[in-house]
């Protein structure tokens, strides 16, 4: 039943979907979001950004405040969860404490009176993808963590629903064992490629896993496009600094012509703008915008012209082994991180220069925060 | 790592002579809390001759349980005060249970009202309902019968109790009746095959509470009842008359009835110290 029947199309479409709490607080915000069927999209924002509202407002278990949601063919706003043909995997697993790992995957199938033979079936395959077999006769209480979230995963895929939707199932487990969930659910996605949604607040979670990566802040959506392209071309600040580990640079500079190139400049910096984003900065000319440059894309030393590069004083020196991130201070206190090779021979106190390639610059209005050049 | 300091009362006495300060006042604390039901039990094995000198005679004697347990009024008040109390639990379980889940899980102006008058009802004090219930269970007929009992403690379990109910519930996550409810459970489906197994151990105890309450409960029988549904602890009290006292009778009364509270309470110990703590 898992694998044989081929279920319809199973598109996700949220349409000026709305939450309110009372009339003081917007969970969510004229979201609109289309999710093709079999695809991965992972939901991430900071917390109280509405991204598990709006899982759970697809779920059915919150009331939705005006919108539509559509999963398939059917408009699913006034259906009760059970209804919907959706699978979920919680945070804390959820799983039923009362009952052993084999009748907590049974009991959907049960609930839908499908027979008892089938049901075995079900479980047996999905024991096989998650090497659950040894626990089926135990209470979830004597599971591990990690065992646990196996299980609730057990749980949704025996359904063979629709739908998958996660919140945030990674959260309460060890980074070692997050790593290997992560695999383990890309892996399943695989194997059974099932309409998802996948909420977080971790970047590197949604990076991961997701064929689609929609931001989220203040119940609104900010972006969504694939990993590549969020973090290549972030539409604003916010979302140019929550996509990416260690964090996006941001200096305050301003526009300014210099003979044919135009430069972005500061009080210590002076970097040459490359000509397509020239072009965009056109209107900005004399006036300060905020400059966005990632750590992986400052390089130590100044190969090349001195107009890719700038002065810093090193302050903090962390080594990991496979690189090294370095906190500078750069001009009037700000501080910029920047990865290096971990063999660089580099101490705190040192003053070096960071270069940086002219594409990889972003500018942002200081106002709006919006993308001038993504 | 920052020092833990000794209580300095004790601090310089050797740790045995610790223990055996600290064993003494224990005994001491228990040995207050016992003392009347030992005295009660002394008095009870003691002839009526000798109730007032429990410390000195010798004499013992079981006949004053022969004495109580011919008596059938004692007996029909053991059956009845066990069947109220029986029957109390059963059917304020039935609402306290549903009543404490609601508290937990819903908001609304139907959950907030209901919020509000048990709040209001547990905040009058016990003995200010018993006056209005009885003009109440005159009005109505159910003066001295079963039901006049059985209503008043039901409701006052209800409102004692649900508090405690929704302890329990906010103490269970509710991601697990989000998942039956995703699975293809109703939400009373969802309550009932979920988060009503969850809440075993915390019915139990609350089950121990009620019946312990009501079996132990004197001034609502006193009021309204009379002879037709006579139950234990006023039966008990009747031992005073204008003849004199009956020590010895309402000791072996006492005792007895101390019994399967007793009982009880020793087997649902672990649940009942479960819910308290909540």
């Amino acid at each position: 039943m898992m694998t044989s029947t081929t279920k319809f199309m199973a598109s996700i479409v949220l349409s000026k979907l709305n939450k309110h709490y009372g009339s003081l607080h917007h969970a969510v915000k004229d979201v609109d979001l289309t999710i093709a069927d079999k695809e991965f999209v992972a939901l991430v924002g900071p917390s109280g950004c509405g991204k598990s509202t709006t899982l759970r407002m697809i779920a059915g278990l919150e009331d939705i405040s005006s919108g539509e949601i559509r999963i398939g063919d059917r408009v699913v706003n006034n259906l009760p969860p059970r209804d919907r043909d959706v699978a979920m995997v919680f945070q804390n697993y959820a799983l039923y404490q009362h009952m052993s790992v084999y009748d907590n995957l049974a009991f959907g199938l049960r609930n839908k009176k499908v027979p008892e033979s089938e049901i075995k079936a079900a479980i047996d395959r999905a024991a096989e993808m998650l090497g659950l077999h040894e626990l089926l006769k135990r209470r979830p209480r004597q599971l591990s963590g990690g065992q646990q979230q196996r299980v609730a995963l057990g749980r949704c895929i025996v359904r063979n629903p629709l739908v998958f939707l996660f919140d945030e199932p990674l959260s309460n487990l060890d980074a070692k064992l997050r790593a290997q969930m992560r695999i383990e659910i890309k892996r399943l996605h695989s194997q059974m490629p099932t309409t998802s949604v996948f909420v977080t607040h971790d970047q590197v979670e949604a990076m991961t896993l997701g064929d689609r990566v929609v931001i989220m802040r203040d119940g609104e959506v900010q972006q969504a496009g694939t990993p590549l392209s969020v973090y290549g071309h972030p539409v604003n600040r916010f979302v140019a600094g929550f996509i990416g580990a260690p964090a996006m640079n941001f200096l305050d500079v301003t526009i300014r012509k210099e003979g044919d190139t135009r430069v972005a400049q500061s009080a210590a910096v002076k970097l040459a703008i490359n000509e397509a984003s020239a072009r965009a900065l056109e209107a900005w000319q004399g006036r300060p915008v905020i400059m966005g440059l990632r750590p992986e894309h400052l390089a130590l030393g100044s190969d090349g012209p001195v107009s890719r590069s700038f002065p810093a004083k090193v302050e903090v020196v962390e080594q990991l082994g496979s690189e090294i991130l370095l906190e500078t201070r750069v001009g009037d206190a700000r501080v910029t991180v920047a990865r290096v090779p971990p063999e660089t021979q580099v101490a705190a106190g040192d003053q070096v220069r960071l270069s940086v390639q002219p594409g990889r610059l972003h500018f942002f209005d200081p106002k709006t925060e919006t993308a001038i050049v993504a | 790592m920052a020092m833990v300091k000794e209580p300095l009362l004790f601090a310089r006495l050797p740790l045995n002579a610790r223990r055996v300060l600290f064993g003494l006042v224990l005994f001491a604390i228990c040995f207050l809390f016992a003392f009347p039901v030992l005295w009660l039990i002394l008095t009870s094995l003691r002839p009526e001759s000798g109730v007032y000198y429990v410390h000195r005679g010798t004499e013992f004697t079981l006949g004053n349980f022969v004495e109580v347990l011919k008596d059938d009024r004692v007996v029909e008040a053991f059956a009845n005060s066990a069947l109220i109390a029986t029957l109390a639990t059963v059917f304020s379980l039935l609402v306290t249970v549903s009543s404490g889940y609601m508290l937990s899980r819903f908001q609304g102006p139907a959950a907030r009202t209901w919020f509000g008058t048990i709040y209001v009802f547990r905040c009058v004090p016990y003995i200010s309902w018993v006056l209005p219930l009885y003009f109440v269970a005159q009005s109505w007929g159910l003066y001295d019968t079963y039901m006049g009992l059985l209503l008043p403690h039901i409701a006052v379990h209800i409102c004692f109790f649900s508090w405690l109910m929704k302890g329990f519930f906010d103490g269970i996550d509710p991601s697990m009746e989000y998942a039956a409810l995703i699975d293809g459970c109703t939400r009373w489906g969802a309550f009932i095959r979920v988060a009503l197994p969850s809440a075993i151990p915390a019915i139990a105890a609350l089950g121990v509470l009620c019946w312990l309450f009501t079996w132990n409960e004197f001034l609502f029988a006193l009021i309204l009842t009379g002879n037709r549904v006579p139950v234990i602890t006023v039966v008990m009290a009747q031992f005073v008359t204008e003849m004199g006292m009956r020590w010895n009778l309402m000791a072996a009364t006492a005792v007895m009835a101390l019994l399967p509270a007793f009982l009880l309470a020793l087997f649902g110990q672990k649940y009942v110290i479960r819910g308290l703590r909540l």
